[in-house]
C-alpha cells in the first residue's frame, strides 16, 4: 500500500518513465556533457562565477520562456515577445519621468509614481496580448501572422514613444532598483523574479486544471472542445499571460539598465522559442514542460558562453543557436522514436 | 420564396467575389491618392506623383516587389518560408564580395542564384524530408543565413565595400539604377518579367496546379499521385532563386554587402500576400494580386517618409499587417486553424 503511494506519478505501466521526463533527463545529461566539455577545452570556465553568470545572464529568456510554452504546449507561437519587452521598457520609463523639468522632448514624461508606471505599462501590454487572442482564439487566424504583426506594432510603438532612440534622463532613482540590486553574486533581483516565477509556472502546469487543460487543448483541441474545456477563452488566457510576462521582463530589463531602449529585445522571441523546443516542446502541440525550458535556456546559455570563451565572433551566436535547435529537434524525434518502438 | 432567398444570398455572394477581385486595385489607388494629397502640388517637385519620384521608388523596390511575387507560391502551397529576408542578406553579401574581387556581373549571377538553389533547397528539405513545421524550420535557417551574412562581413567593418586595394566596378549599379526605359532599370523590367513567368507557371503549367492541390488538400493531392514532397521543395527552391535575385538587385542598388538589408523582407511578402487575398491554410492566391499588395507596401513605406519621421515605419508597418489580417479574414469563405 505504502509502496503503491509512494510511487511517482508519472509512471506508466509498462513501468517505463514518460517521453516528458525522459526528454528532460535526456536533455539534463547534454547539458552536464556540454558544461563539462566546456570546462575542460576553456581555461578557467569551471568556476561558480560561470555557473552563476549562466543565472545571472538568461533569467530573461526563462521568463518569456514559460509565456511561450504554454502557447507552444497548446499549438501556438508567440513572435511578440520581443516587441512588448521594448515596449515595456520603453513605456515604463515615459510614464515615470519627471513631466515639468526634461529639456528636450526625450526627457518628459508623465511623472507618474513608480508603482502606478509598472501597473500602467502591464494594462499596455495587456492589450497587446488581447490583440493577439482576439485575432488567433477568436478569428483563428494562423498565430505566426498575427503575432508577427503584433511584434511590429509593440516595437513600433517603443520606437515612437523612444523616438526611435532611448529614454533614460530624469529617472527616478527607485527605477533601477528591482533590476540592479545585487542578491548573491552577479545574481540580482531581477533572477529572484524569474525564479519564483518558474515556480509558480512549474506548479501551475502540473497541478491545476489550468495547465491540464493546456496539454489536453494542444494535443486535440476538438477532444478538448467536447469535453468541456473553453478553448477559444483559454487560449486568449495564455495569450494574455505571455505578454504580461513579456510585460514584467521588458520592465525588468529596463530597470537593469535604468533605460529604456527601444531596440531592446529583438530576437528575443527566437531564443525563447529556441530554449522552449530544447526543452522538448514540439509545434504540434500537447508536449512540452517549463522544467524542461528551464535546462533549454542553461543549454543555450553554455553553448553562449563556451562561443565567448573560445573567442568566437558574436555573429556566431546566430549560426551557433540555429544549429542548436536544429540538432536538438532531429535528436529528440529519434530518441522518442526509438522509445516508441 | 425560397429562389427569392437564394437569389439574395447568390447576390451577396457575387459582391463578396466582385469586392474580393478588386479590392487590392482600389486600395492602391486610394494609398497613392491620398500620398498624393499630403505634400505638395500634382506632379510637380516634392509631391508623390512626381515622375521622378515614382521612378526611384520603383527602381528601390524592386527586390521586395520579386520576393513578394514568389512568396505567393509558398503561401499557396500550405507553407511559409520566414528565411527569405536573411536569404536576401546573404545573396546581397556574397555578390559584392564577388564583385569586389574582379567577378563580372553574368558569373556573379550564376553564383549567387546557384546559392539561392542551395538556400531554398536546405529549407525544402528541412521541411519536406526531415518534417520540421515550415514555421520553425524557417526561423532556424533565417537565424543561420543571417549570421552567415554577418560573419562574411570581416569584423571592425558593418558592410561590404571598398577597400584600399579593391574597388567596385563602375556598373555595379547600373543593374538596379541605370535608367533604360522611362526612368525605369534593368531590375525592375527583370521584375516585370518574374512577373509574367510566374503568371504562367501558376496558371499555364501543371506545377501550378499542383502547388494549388498541395495547399488546397495535402492528403488528397498525395492520394491523387501528387509527389508532395518534389512540388513543394521546388516551390522552396523557386523562392530561394528569387530571393537570391533580389539579392542581386539589392546590391547593385546600394553598391555595398549590407549584411542586415534582408531583416523584416519576410514580413513586408507576408504582408504584400495578405493584402492580395492570398489564403494563409493554401489554395488559394494570386500572383498578381501579391504584386500590387507590395506596391502599396511601398508607396506607404515610400511615402511615408517625407511626411512623418523614420521610426513610426515599424508602427505602420504592423498595423497594415492587421488590417490586412482583418480584411483577409472578413472576404474568406472559410474560417482558417491557428
Amino acid at each position: 500500500m505504502i509502496k503503491n503511494m509512494l510511487k511517482p506519478i508519472d509512471r506508466s505501466v509498462s513501468g517505463k518513465i514518460s517521453n516528458e521526463s525522459y526528454l528532460n533527463r535526456v536533455m539534463f545529461i547534454v547539458l552536464i556533457v556540454l558544461f563539462g566539455t566546456a570546462s575542460l577545452t576553456i581555461d578557467n570556465y569551471f568556476s561558480t562565477g560561470t555557473a552563476l553568470n549562466l543565472i545571472a545572464n538568461n533569467w530573461y529568456i526563462v521568463i518569456l520562456g514559460i509565456g511561450v510554452t504554454y502557447l507552444l504546449v497548446s499549438g501556438h507561437l508567440d513572435m511578440s515577445v520581443g516587441g512588448i519587452v521594448a515596449m515595456a521598457g520603453v513605456l515604463s520609463a515615459y510614464f515615470c519621468q519627471p513631466s515639468n523639468e526634461g529639456f528636450t522632448e526625450l526627457g518628459q514624461g508623465l511623472g507618474m509614481p513608480y508603482g502606478w508606471a509598472v501597473l500602467l505599462t502591464l494594462a499596455c501590454c495587456l492589450v497587446i496580448g488581447a490583440l493577439n487572442a482576439l485575432f488567433i482564439a477568436k478569428m483563428r487566424v494562423a498565430s505566426i501572422i498575427v503575432t508577427l504583426g503584433t511584434m511590429s506594432i509593440a516595437r513600433g510603438i517603443a520606437q515612437v514613444a523612444a523616438l526611435g532612440a532611448q529614454r533614460s534622463a530624469g529617472l527616478p532613482n527607485i527605477f533601477g532598483v528591482i533590476g540592479s540590486v545585487p542578491l548573491f553574486g552577479p545574481i540580482k533581483i531581477a533572477a529572484a523574479v524569474a525564479a519564483v516565477l518558474v515556480v509558480i509556472a512549474l506548479f501551475v502546469e502540473k497541478k491545476t486544471s489550468f495547465g491540464r487543460k493546456t496539454y489536453l487543448i494542444g494535443a486535440n483541441r476538438e477532444a478538448a472542445r467536447l469535453s468541456g474545456v473553453k478553448v477559444e477563452r483559454h487560449i486568449a488566457l495564455l495569450y494574455l499571460l505571455s505578454s504580461l510576462l513579456a510585460g514584467i521582463t521588458g520592465i525588468l530589463l529596463a530597470s537593469e539598465m535604468k533605460a529604456g531602449i527601444s531596440s531592446r529585445g529583438s530576437g528575443f522571441e527566437f531564443s525563447a522559442l529556441v530554449v522552449t523546443l530544447l526543452g522538448g516542446a514540439s509545434i504540434d502541440g500537447g508536449v512540452g514542460s517549463v522544467l524542461g525550458m528551464v535546462i533549454g535556456a542553461m543549454i543555450l546559455g553554455v553553448v553562449s558562453s563556451a562561443a565567448y570563451g573560445l573567442l568566437l565572433r558574436p555573429e556566431w551566436q546566430f549560426i551557433l543557436k540555429a544549429i542548436v535547435t536544429f540538432l536538438a529537434i532531429i535528436a529528440q524525434r529519434y530518441l522518442l522514436d526509438r522509445r516508441s518502438r | 420564396m425560397s429562389s427569392n432567398c437564394e437569389s439574395t444570398i447568390s447576390r451577396g455572394y457575387k459582391a463578396k467575389r466582385v469586392i474580393k477581385e478588386i479590392y487590392v486595385y482600389v486600395i492602391l489607388v486610394l494609398v497613392v491618392i491620398v500620398l498624393s494629397l499630403l505634400k505638395g502640388d500634382l506632379f510637380q517637385r516634392g509631391n508623390f506623383l512626381f515622375p521622378a519620384n515614382i521612378a526611384n521608388l520603383l527602381r528601390m523596390s524592386v527586390p521586395i516587389l520579386m520576393i513578394s511575387s514568389a512568396f505567393t507560391l509558398i503561401f499557396i502551397s500550405g507553407n511559409i518560408d520566414l528565411s527569405v529576408g536573411s536569404t536576401l542578406s546573404l545573396t546581397t553579401v556574397v555578390h559584392a564580395i564577388l564583385v569586389l574581387h574582379g567577378f563580372s556581373f553574368i558569373a556573379s549571377l550564376a553564383i549567387v542564384v546557384a546559392l539561392g538553389i542551395v538556400l531554398g533547397s536546405i529549407n525544402g528539405f528541412l521541411v519536406m524530408k526531415l518534417r520540421i513545421t515550415p514555421v520553425i524550420a524557417t526561423l532556424i535557417t533565417m537565424n543561420a543565413y543571417q549570421g552567415l551574412a554577418r560573419y562574411l562581413v570581416p569584423p571592425g567593418i558593418s558592410s561590404i565595400t571598398n577597400t584600399e586595394t579593391l574597388k567596385m566596378p563602375e556598373w555595379m549599379g547600373f543593374f538596379a539604377k541605370g535608367q533604360v526605359l522611362m526612368g525605369l532599370s534593368w531590375a525592375f523590367i527583370a521584375a516585370i518579367a518574374l512577373l509574367i513567368a510566374l503568371v504562367i507557371l501558376q496558371r499555364k503549367t501543371v506545377f501550378g496546379k499542383y502547388i494549388v492541390a498541395v495547399g488546397g488538400n495535402r492528403t488528397a493531392a498525395e492520394l491523387s499521385g501528387i509527389n508532395v514532397v518534389k512540388v513543394v521543395w521546388g516551390v522552396y527552391i523557386l523562392l530561394g532563386a528569387v530571393a537570391a535575385l533580389a539579392g542581386v538587385v539589392r546590391g547593385s542598388y546600394l553598391l555595398i554587402g549590407e549584411p542586415y538589408t534582408g531583416t523584416g523582407a519576410e514580413t513586408e511578402a507576408i504582408i504584400a500576400c495578405l493584402l492580395g487575398g492570398t489564403a494563409f491554410s493554401g489554395g488559394e492566391g494570386s500572383v498578381v494580386k501579391s504584386f500590387v499588395g507590395a506596391l502599396i507596401i511601398v508607396c506607404l513605406t515610400f511615402g511615408l517618409k517625407s511626411v512623418i519621421p523614420e521610426y513610426w515605419q515599424m508602427l505602420a508597418k504592423g498595423a497594415v499587417l492587421v488590417f490586412a489580417v482583418v480584411l483577409n479574414h472578413l472576404l474568406s469563405k472559410e474560417k482558417l486553424a491557428a
